[in-house]
């Protein structure tokens, strides 16, 4: 399995289509439009890159989400603010004591799963904005350990959540309530699956099939695990700039990938050699 | 928590003095014994160890611990625990290229003096000692200043929580400050009261 850049779009500017000083987060809904949020704004482009809309938030954003009823939700300082695909503001989740710095956002059924980097776990909650429980608090270090402040995940076909744990150098699977199922990964420099470091993999996705896509910081990197965490393959790190950290990902319906470039401020494209996953 | 909080005192310079307040984030620290005509500091957007975009452990200078007159150096590296992120495998305290032992870390450490040390916080996990945070701590009496762990700890590698001071209870001031004249990168710069606010300079007690 090979994966090459098909495109990059965005950059660092002052058009309507850039980003002047940040790039945080990306998400993408069913439609396949492709959501990034930076510079306290959202802004939507289709799979070209070209720019569809955009709009304001009220605080920095770090990372969206889109619901399957387009919701698109951004993970703030604080709180979370929910918009409608037109970009309206639906109305704002403000949990001080559990939403202290929102990383990575994720939904099954009813349930919305809401990452606090500066608590270092992962919330759960309903649809209605109402706390659930707690995922990766419980545990002797209470909580993921995420030296670099960002925490990322995401929910696969069954409710399983698949967290990077960056100390750990492991991807650790959670049940939504709570319970360790596994993990895989461990600290090396010298093989492509290991991961090197102080802190690694920073950032997670999954593939529709579930296969486990992350990014690595110095050197900036994106691998490919299948599900059972069996290395697959990796891109980088020449395609980006050396100084890149949390570098978030989203992967499309096509199986295309779609990665930041946290300095340069662009949105990196790769595909599968051969089509789509 | 920093590890030497009375030392946290930071010299706010304005904009006067022209390029030496170009300074880059690292602050910059004094001391009692500062001498009152000016003192020497380390430019951490000059140094190749501390300042952003140069990276690699191999690019490390020792000019710092290899050319000043006073034995051992009069530069020290000081973690601040305020940004250290107490990773379970710091790459400034391990030599991460070298062989990975059964316990799944590396077997060498990078500091050639043995200078750092690294202790569990809180219990340890005895079945997953990687399910801890561990504190990195500096000892004084054997770090020579050489930057090699500065170089590893800089972002985005590390946290670029160790840093690099001149001590100004070692530094005699001999005023042709050898390191000046031999550092690659100009990263020596000798800054007097006057650029401190109010023209005082703002003392901590190393
Ligand atoms: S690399 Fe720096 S910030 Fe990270 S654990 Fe080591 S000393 Fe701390
Ligand atoms: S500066 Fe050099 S001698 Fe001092 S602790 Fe770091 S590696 Fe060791
Ligand atoms: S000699 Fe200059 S570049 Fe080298 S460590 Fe010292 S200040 Fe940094």
């Amino acid at each position: 399995m090979q994966y090459r850049q098909v495109s990059v779009f965005a950059g660092k500017g002052t058009g309507a289509d850039r980003f002047a000083e940040t790039l945080y987060g990306i998400g993408i809904d069913a439609a396949d439009l492709i959501y990034a949020v930076g510079d306290s704004e959202v802004k939507v482009f289709d799979t070209q890159g070209r720019l569809q809309q955009r709009w304001a938030t009220e605080k920095p954003g770090y990372c969206v989400s889109i619901s399957a009823d387009r919701t698109v939700y951004v993970g703030e300082i604080g709180q979370v603010e929910l918009f409608d695909a037109g970009g309206r503001r639906k109305t704002a989740w403000t949990d001080p004591e559990r939403l202290g710095f929102v990383t990575s956002i994720g939904f099954f059924g009813d349930n919305v799963f809401i990452a606090d980097a500066k608590d270092r776990c992962i919330r759960r909650y309903n649809k209605s904005g109402e706390w659930i429980n707690n995922i990766g608090k419980d545990n002797r270090t209470k909580g993921f350990l995420i030296p670099n402040g960002y925490l990322d995940f995401a929910v696969d076909k069954e409710g399983v959540l698949h967290v990077a744990n960056p100390a750990k150098h492991r991807i650790e699977r959670y049940t939504m309530n709570d319970e360790l199922l596994g993990y895989f990964g461990r600290f090396g420099t010298r093989q492509p699956e290991d991961f090197p470091g102080c802190c690694n993999p920073t950032n997670l996705t999954l593939t529709r099939q579930g296969d486990v896509v992350v990014t690595e910081k110095a050197a900036p990197r994106l691998k490919f695990y299948d599900r059972s965490g069996k290395f697959l393959t990796f891109v980088g790190p020449e395609l980006f700039d050396p100084n890149c950290k949390n570098m978030d990902i989203a992967v499309d319906s096509q199986g295309r990938v779609y990665v930041l470039d946290t300095i340069r401020l662009n949105i990196h494209v790769f595909a599968c050699e051969g089509g789509a996953d | 928590m920093n590890e030497e909080p009375t030392r946290r005192d930071v010299l706010g310079y304005g904009a006067r003095g022209a390029g030496l307040l170009v300074l880059g984030s690292t602050a910059f620290y004094l001391t009692k014994k500062a001498h009152a005509k000016g003192v020497w500091v380390i430019d951490p957007a000059k140094c190749i160890n501390i300042r952003l975009g140069t990276t690699g452990i191999d690019q490390f200078c020792d000019k710092c611990a290899t050319t000043c007159v006073i034995p051992l150096s009069a530069v020290r590296a000081v973690n601040d625990f305020s940004k250290c992120g107490r990773c379970c495998i710091c790459p400034a305290y391990f030599d991460v290229a070298s062989d990975i032992g059964r316990d799944g870390l590396p077997v060498r450490k990078l500091c050639p003096r043995d200078a750092i040390t690294r202790e569990a916080i809180g219990d340890v996990d005895p079945d997953d000692p990687l399910n801890n945070f561990y504190e990195y701590t500096i000892d004084k009496t054997k770090c020579n200043g050489c930057g090699k762990c500065v170089m590893a700890c800089k972002e985005p590698a590390g946290l670029g929580s160790i840093r690099l001071e001149i001590r100004y209870d070692l530094c005699t001031d001999c005023n042709r400050c050898a390191i000046s004249t031999a550092c690659p990168e100009d990263a020596l710069a000798r800054i007097t009261r006057d650029l401190a606010p109010g023209g005082k300079a703002v003392e901590s007690s190393h």
